[in-house]
């Protein structure tokens, strides 16, 4: 499997965020928690729409929560 | 595991046996066509019925679950799976055209088109499959 060149915070910021739990944040983003797992564990690359959607869960800029990593992974 | 990872399993698992009842039914009873429209209207029948039986039961254990609508990943999913399907039904339907042609038996181009269409929606629901299980 391609390894993304996205790194995530998202783990972290659950866990700063009261454990919050993967099935509570994906109901505030709108999607499944299987999405939102595929996401931590850095298999799925969201959408814009949904990135944005999750660091506002959090109320954090999109940066503290994605991290491009530069030459890494892209096709 | 998702509501539609589930609803995939359930697809796959009901058309595989639909396949082999119904063809291993053909090769038991060759030349009898009356049989074997029974036969088709039988499996698809118990088809649809399984379907809606296994569904009805998963939906009862996770309703909410399945309520929630398609996200994007599940989408993207699900059109992977249908590229799949769709060459495959491509390659499918040009054996059995090239079966026919070789060999000039339209009994024989009869059976292979619905089998090529239905071994293609198997591999679309089993890329979803595994689709679903790379995460």
């Amino acid at each position: 499997m391609t390894s993304l060149p996205i790194d995530n915070s998202i783990r972290r910021l659950r866990f700063e965020n009261g454990e919050m739990t993967q099935q509570a944040l994906a109901e505030q983003v709108g999607v499944t928690r299987q999405t939102i797992n595929a996401i931590e564990l850095g298999k799925y690359s969201p959408s814009l729409e949904v990135a944005f959607r999750i660091a506002a869960a959090f109320n954090v800029p999109l940066e503290q929560v994605f991290q491009y990593r530069k030459g890494g992974g892209a096709k | 595991m998702s509501f539609r990872e589930k609803s995939a399993w359930i697809s796959f698992i009901c058309l595989l046996l639909l396949v082999l009842t119904f063809f291993v039914g053909l090769h038991h009873h060759p030349q009898n066509a009356q049989g074997h429209l029974y036969l088709a209207l039988g499996v698809v029948l118990g088809f649809v019925l399984l379907q809606i039986v296994l569904h009805v039961i998963v939906v009862a254990q996770s309703p909410k679950d399945a309520r929630t609508p398609k996200d994007e990943r599940e989408r993207l999913i699900e059109l992977r799976g249908a590229r799949i399907g769709f060459y495959s039904l491509v390659v499918g339907e040009a054996t059995a055209m090239g079966a026919f042609h070789a060999h000039g038996r339209v009994d024989l181009l009869m059976w292979s088109i619905p089998l090529a269409i239905l071994v293609a929606w198997m591999i679309k629901l089993g890329s979803e499959i595994v689709l679903y299980r790379r995460g």
